[in-house]
């Protein structure tokens, strides 16, 4: 905790930024280090609201599949449309005239989605499947869902605007594959995920 | 494998497959094998699992010119056989054979690509890696059944203009140029059927999964499933008709029709036909 509180101030000293800033900073190019020691491997990308992924995750605790619902049930893990931001907003007044909050309620008022933009983009040729690596490592076995969506997508929770700071490469997703995971916390069996082409590659 | 080991195991190696040790001759699948088998008798040769394939698969249509130059891209196609010996019964017409990719156990074409695009799956599916294919096609070149594809122009490019890329099929890739292809048995649904059986702890259940001809088939002629099942209705087939997966030469009384194409050659193929029956007669 300390070090978390040093650390923050270290960063609002360094970078300018204000106290109790937010945790992550976007960073510079690909390949540079962002000032919280997240390597920026994808692009920075500017979403319509700077959606902060790290009030919501970490300070409230929200599961990431609330939102994300499609990645327990299928390929794609889903943006969650604008009527789940509303469900909950309409009914939180104490933010309600925050600026982003605001930007979200003019969209809802011209009835029109919000077009974020995607951060974990694959090429089109691969098939990733959100919802066995969920079903596994979240449901059968019980790991935090943060520690599990992490493994592809960092530590989203600190963060405010994702951003991609896994390789999502093929080497990459063939090193965890070839690893020996345990099956349960009771099992001692071990097993590693597919290693075929077709698995992945349309 | 010195010359000695070979000389005095010689019935051994003979009999080997290519994949000894990762594939071996007495390898059990064990969870899914999939197979199929093909009524020769009720196939009415309609062309209905060409064009379901054809729109499954997002193959392009060459055009008359390309398809007489032998450039047609259809991963099922019906084949016609004409009796020559018609004799007095000559409305008996043509047979039809519907050919695909066999998906062999011993894939000729596995065996000699120099880039290791193709490859054969757990699932005893002969894969085909189209970003890892560098177009040598010697694959086409040994396949005994003619039945890979090699896009010989950039067929995105021509084959469907404005409106009709919406139509694609998202699940597979767009081919390029210089591209060798082939029938996957429809390998984006199979993997699709997988994962929902896995999250629900179970198997893939018989018939819960078909590629797009058995599904277009409008005789049901064709039979698609798992063969590691025995339950299922295709292993119950192949095992009426007396066709084993990993014989070369099926020792079978006459009354069954099953019997496998060009099984002399050894590639232990994963399609089966049953022979048409004639009234010769009538």
């Amino acid at each position: 905790m300390i070090h978390r509180l040093l650390a923050t101030l270290c960063f609002a000293f360094l970078f300018g930024t204000a106290a109790g800033a937010e945790p992550f900073v976007q960073g510079g190019p690909i390949g540079s280090q962002t000032p919280d020691g997240y390597n920026a491997l994808g692009p920075v990308v500017k979403q319509p609201i700077e959606f902060p992924h790290y009030r919501h995750a970490r300070d409230m605790g929200i599961n990431c599949m609330y939102c994300h619902t499609g990645a327990r049930r299928g390929y794609v893990s889903v943006i969650p449309r604008i009527d789940k931001c509303i469900g909950c907003h309409q009914n939180i007044e104490s933010v309600r005239n925050k600026p982003r909050i605001k930007k979200l309620f003019e969209y809802w008022d011209k009835k029109q989605p919000i077009p974020w933009k995607k951060v974990n983009d694959l090429p089109d040729y691969v098939r990733f499947n959100h919802e066995r690596h969920i079903q596994r490592f979240y449901f059968r076995q019980n790991r935090p869902v943060r520690e599990v969506c992490g493994y592809c997508h960092g530590d989203v929770a600190n963060m405010t605007v994702d951003r991609r700071v896994k390789a999502l490469s093929m080497g990459w997703c063939i090193s965890c594959h070839q690893k020996d995971h345990k099956e349960s916390d009771t099992n001692m069996k071990t097993s590693h995920g597919p290693g075929e082409c077709w698995q992945c590659h349309k | 494998m010195s010359i000695t080991n070979l000389l005095n195991n010689w019935s051994f190696y003979r009999q080997k497959r290519p994949y000894q040790g990762q594939y071996d001759l007495n390898r059990q699948y064990s969870e899914y094998k999939w197979a199929m088998a093909l009524d020769l008798d009720i196939c009415t040769g309609c062309n209905a699992c060409t064009t379901a394939c054809y729109a499954e698969n997002n193959l392009p249509v060459v055009g008359k010119k390309r398809f007489n130059q032998g450039h047609v891209m259809h991963w099922i196609r019906i084949e016609r056989y004409w009796d020559e010996n018609m004799g007095e019964f000559p409305e008996q017409g043509a047979s039809f054979l519907p050919m695909m990719c066999q998906q062999c156990e011993e894939a000729p074409c596995e065996t000699v690509c120099p880039v290791g695009a193709t490859s054969h799956t757990n699932d005893g599916l002969n894969s085909q890696n189209y970003h890892r294919c560098v177009g040598s096609r010697y694959c086409s070149v040994n396949c005994p059944y003619k039945v890979r594809y090699f896009n010989f122009w950039n067929y995105p490019s021509t084959a469907w203009p404005a409106p009709l890329p919406d139509q694609l099929n998202p699940d597979v890739t767009v081919r390029t140029k210089g591209i060798m292809e082939k029938c996957t048995f429809c390998v984006q649904r199979l993997n699709e059927a997988k994962s929902r059986a896995r999250t629900e702890y179970r198997l893939v259940r018989d018939g819960e999964v078909v590629p797009a001809c058995v599904q277009a088939c409008p005789t049901s002629a064709i039979t698609f499933g798992n063969i590691v099942d025995p339950k299922s209705k295709v292993a119950m087939m192949w095992k009426n008709q007396q066709v084993d997966l990993y014989k070369d030469m099926q020792e079978k009384d006459n009354s069954v029709r099953g019997y496998r194409i060009l099984e002399d050659l050894r590639p232990f193929p994963s399609v089966m036909y049953l022979e048409r029956v004639r009234d010769m007669e009538a």
